[in-house]
């Protein structure tokens, strides 16, 4: 591993500079982030102790009952779930589906510019104004996407307000938006491997998909150890602004994630206290999430 | 010439000076910013001395979550525009100057002008805090043109809950797989129609008189009025003559409406003029009628939906009467009328009333008659008068999510009812938790 | 032969997918072009259009007209621009000393980092945040919006890692040079980091682009608002019958994230190949 700068230079000031040069390099970050990342973030923690009316004019000392209320609450329980299956099932699905078109993208098949230009534009749309486009989409009776299945299936399906389907749209959705990220680097990483690998890999008949999954897949680990810990905590945090406008976490809480419970509690019904006990939770969760996942997960990535 | 010009800018220096800015922070989007635009800077012509800085501020929730970090940070608006279901909130909140104190000083300011309906949804413990300024109701839009084309009589709109089914029955066409091609009707899966519908039949929502003689201590609407409604609701969905939509779709259903997938539609009387193009434009002719309800109900009346305007404390003196004076000038008949025009909620004054109907308004647009009249149609108990509840949006959310459990086959309607008031009654107990 | 004849068919059927899979990835973005050029009473008419049959421009200048796009357009880039070189600053300089660097405290202060991600930003920290930036005086004004900003942990992040794969040699030659750290890191890092920070670019841009809540709470005036809250203020709740003229501010404010995406991804793609992330 890299040693660092241990040769005084007489120009610079010598040993002791050298010795804090990267406390000072780290001040910008750390001076923003504690001013603004975690002051705040006490702050709210600290107000999970409590409950609070909506304008603040009445601070109530709850201690850990708003944690304990939680975990009574069907409700939450419900959320949790739900989170663990919508992470899990748009993890999967981004990572793999991500790898393939990345492993297609590659084969620089005519038009590939093209392809890769439009791929972006799921990043580029903000979550609301995706959410509202994909709800015009498949709206059950004027929607494109039901005008195409009626088509060619005979069938209507209501996508956004039964069950399962409003989950399975949810997913797609948050599929769409999360794989020109990934396949970015995928595709990046495809690059330093060697043509003729790929290629063989990729035309011996049958066993062409095996082939790619055990030779190229392993490659890409350090990518792939990436991307799923950016993803994860993509699909944690930032998928209530998704959720609020495709499904409204329906039907029936069925798509009611625990960031869309939150989202709920903290701005529409301004739930304080509980909102900020949620933060909590979710912080330990990801932090416990992480911590596993660096410790086991770094053993099979394969570093060259 | 010289002094002359100095003397001019030195007096409007001073009046520049002398001006008094209030800040004004609606929920109002697309063309109603123009036009709340419009109405200020007609209400600053009239006031040289006042400037009225309007700003739209997102839905009524982002309104409601940005008055409360400006309320924090001491720097809130003068005048805004809250839900009409944040009304406790505000209260309880204790950061408003009640309306009532400010028209008990003001002797030019006639409340006896407004309808009563209306006074009667914001007048809390006798107490009028916040100035109404958009009120709405629902009411059912109806295709006479898909009435016609299904043999049914188009001055004839459905009236009882028996006759909805019935007409639904009747104007819904599948295909041969199942699929729908047309259907009855359709209305957005808002907990709001709920209390209309319990309202119509005259009953409450929750104990104290529906909150209106003391904080409510349970929810009460586990009731047969609820019942039928559910039941309805249930109905309708299970044959296939209703569309579902998702929560709080009014785009939605007013989409399904306006392309003629669906028959008949209850919305806001807010939508009049849209639908009155839309059916002009799309080649069908609209029918509005009050909404239908169970042939045995009592008879009650609609509540008043929208929002109204507040005035926020912790100003000077000489802002809180410019901003008083702001609110009474939105609330005259001639902007309450200018407001109506451009947006389809109704005035909330009887002088408004009674110039728009010597004018031959009514006899123009006939559907915001019918508004008006299932309006003044409403008798006036606690039940019609709306609930008060501080933790309304959470219990709104309760009910939408019973009534999406029912449709989805869930829970039974009456399961649903009694799961929703048992979990409303948890929410209000928690909210009142802070106030004891 | 045969050899040839399979790549073929696995080329056509590559394509094939290809087309398929970026037909379905785009559908949102043509249908948002479609409708943006569609007159108000047709956008809902059956069957569903996915391509405009007329050209009715006067939703784009109905945007326009409606919201003063062109100011908050303005306000979002001087924003999302701000927020990109504040980030790369101070990304690359935090990435620097964890990659290059031994020093006490390493690695509790990158978990310490690390950790900020497991904070829902957008919502409840809201509040505070807006408390601190009434201390400082800076509501109402550019400040509030982007100095809470300017830096991140996936910024660090992803210097780190890319730092991490430039040969060391390149750096004992520095030192033999008799550079100090920060030239080294001026006039030899950095250059070959380009392409990194172009896709980083990217990131933070659309990032920063895609704001909502926070910049409606904190601004004051209209002249202050961002394009996203635009948008919204084109959506008139309580009737439904502009979609046209929404779309078009949507396309409007979707265009300089697809654009800045166009100028950069070239870069973007050559870089990551350097950084080695593949391993």
């Amino acid at each position: 591993m890299k040693k660092g700068w241990d040769i005084p230079h007489p120009f610079f000031g010598g040993e002791e500079v050298r010795k804090i040069l990267p406390y000072i390099l780290l001040i910008p970050t750390f001076l923003v982030i504690i001013l603004f990342i975690y002051w705040p973030a006490v702050y709210s923690f600290k107000l999970s102790l409590y409950r609070i009316a909506p304008f603040g004019n009445r601070m109530i000392f709850v201690g850990f009952k708003n944690f304990a209320k939680l975990f009574h609450n069907p409700e939450y329980i419900n959320s949790i779930s739900v989170t663990v299956i919508y992470v899990v099932s748009s993890m999967l699905i981004t990572l793999f589906l991500s790898f393939f078109i990345a492993i297609l993208l590659n084969m620089k098949l005519p038009g590939n510019a093209v392809y890769r230009t439009l791929i972006f534009a799921p990043y580029a749309i903000s979550p609301a104004i995706a959410g509202t486009l994909w709800t015009f989409l498949l709206n059950p009776v004027v929607g494109h996407v039901n005008y195409f299945f009626s088509k060619f299936f005979g069938i209507q399906v209501e996508w956004l307000t039964t069950k399962p389907f409003a989950l399975y749209a949810l997913i797609f959705a948050t599929v769409w938006k999360t794989l020109p990220f990934n396949i970015i680097f995928y595709l990046a990483g495809l690059q330093n491997i060697p043509d003729e690998l790929l290629e063989s890999s990729m035309i011996d008949g049958a066993n062409a998909w095996t082939r790619t999954w055990k030779i190229i897949f392993p490659l890409l680990s350090p990518i792939t150890f990436y991307l799923v810990i950016m993803n994860i905590i993509s699909f944690m945090f930032a998928s209530f602004a998704i959720i609020d406008v495709m499904t409204k976490g329906g039907p029936g809480d069925y798509t009611t994630t625990m960031i869309y419970r939150l989202f709920l509690d903290a701005f529409a019904f301004q739930r304080t206290g509980s909102a900020a006990a949620q933060s909590v939770i979710m912080f330990i969760i990801m932090a416990i999430v992480t911590i596993v996942y660096f410790k086991f997960g770094e053993r099979r990535v394969h570093y060259q | 010439m010289r002094k002359l010009l100095i003397v001019i800018l030195l007096v409007s220096t001073i009046f520049a000076f002398a001006k008094v800015k209030i800040q004004f922070w609606h929920a109002m989007g697309g063309w109603r910013i123009e036009l709340l635009q419009k109405m200020a800077e007609e209400f600053m012509k009239q006031n040289p001395d006042i400037e009225v800085e309007v700003q739209y501020t997102g839905s009524y929730r982002d309104t409601l979550n940005k008055l409360i970090a400006a309320v924090k940070a001491g720097t809130p608006p003068h005048v805004v525009q809250i839900y009409e279901i944040g009304t406790q909130v505000m209260i309880d909140g204790d950061i408003a100057i009640p309306i009532e104190d400010l028209i008990k000083k003001d002797p030019t300011f006639d409340i006896g002008k407004f309808l009563p309906q209306v006074l009667n949804y914001y007048r809390v413990n006798g107490k009028l805090y916040s100035m109404p300024f958009n009120s709405s109701n629902p009411i059912l839009y109806y295709n006479k043109t898909l009435f016609k084309k299904a043999g049914l009589d188009p001055e004839k709109p459905p009236r009882t809950f028996e006759e909805l089914i019935e007409y639904c029955r009747k104007l819904t066409i599948k295909d041969e797989k199942g699929n729908i091609v047309q259907a009855g009707i359709t209305w957005p899966l808002h907990s709001w129609f709920f209390e209309q519908f319990v309202a119509l039949q005259n009953a409450p929502l929750v104990d104290n008189d529906n909150g209106r003689s003391g904080r409510p201590t349970k929810a009460v609407f586990n009731h047969e009025a609820a019942r039928r409604f559910f039941r309805l609701w249930y109905t309708l969905s299970k044959e296939g003559i209703m569309i579902n939509t998702k929560k709080e779709d009014w785009t939605g259903a007013r989409q399904l409406f306006i392309s003629q997938k669906v028959a008949m539609l209850i919305s806001s009387t807010s939508d009049v003029k849209l639908m009155m193009d839309a059916a002009k434009e799309n080649g069908f002719e609209l029918g509005t009628a009050f909404l239908p309800k169970p042939k045995e109900a009592e008879q009650g009346g609609v509540v008043i939906g929208g929002g109204s305007l507040w005035i926020i404390k912790g100003h000077p003196k000489d802002e809180i009467e410019a901003a008083w004076k702001f609110v009474k000038w939105m609330a005259e008949p001639e902007q309450q009328i200018e407001w109506h025009l451009g947006t389809g909620y109704f005035p909330v004054r009887k002088d408004a009333v009674e110039e728009l109907l010597y004018k031959g308004y009514y006899a123009e647009y006939p559907h915001h008659l019918t508004a008006l009249l299932q309006l003044l149609f409403s008798v006036q108990t606690p039940n019609t008068r709306g609930a008060i509840i501080g933790a309304f949006p959470k219990v709104r959310d309760i009910i939408e999510t019973a009534i999406e459990r029912m449709i989805n086959g869930e829970m039974t309607p009456e399961k649903a009812l009694e799961w929703a008031e048992k979990e409303a009654t948890k929410a209000i107990q928690e909210y009142n938790e802070l106030y004891e | 032969m045969r050899k040839s004849r399979k790549k073929l068919i696995t080329m056509l059927v590559a394509e094939a997918i290809l087309i398929v899979f970026t037909i379905i990835v785009t559908l949102p973005l043509f249908l948002a072009i479609t409708i943006s050029l569609q007159k108000p009473e047709t956008v809902f008419s059956y069957p569903p259009k996915l391509f405009p049959r007329s050209f009715h421009w006067q939703n784009y200048v109905e945007a326009f007209r409606l919201v003063p796009l062109a100011r908050l357009m303005l306000n979002s880039l001087v924003i999302a621009s701000s927020i990109t070189l504040g980030k790369l600053f101070t990304g690359t300089l935090a990435g620097y000393a964890f990659a290059n660097f031994r020093f006490k405290g390493k690695e509790v202060s990158f978990a310490l980092l690390f950790a900020t991600l497991f904070l829902p930003a957008e919502t409840v920290m809201i509040l505070p945040l807006f408390l601190i930036m009434k201390k400082f005086n800076w509501i109402n004004t550019y400040w509030a919006l982007i100095i809470p900003f300017t830096a991140s942990a996936t910024n660090t992040f992803l210097m780190r890692q890319h730092f991490l794969t430039i040969p060391r040699e390149l750096e004992d030659a520095a030192k033999i040079d008799g550079a100090s750290p920060m030239t080294y890191f001026r006039k030899i890092l950095l250059p070959l980091s380009r392409s990194m920070l172009a896709g980083a670019s990217i990131i933070n841009f659309v990032y920063a682009w895609n704001m909502y809540l926070w910049p409606l709470i904190v601004t004051m005036e209209d002249r202050m608002k961002t394009v996203q809250i635009g948008v919204k203020m084109l959506i008139d709740a309580e009737s439904a019958n502009n979609w046209g003229v929404i779309m078009a501010g949507t396309v409007v404010a979707l265009a300089p994230t697809l654009i800045v995406f166009l100028l950069l991804q070239n870069l973007f793609v050559k870089s990551l190949v350097r950084s080695g992330m593949k391993g």
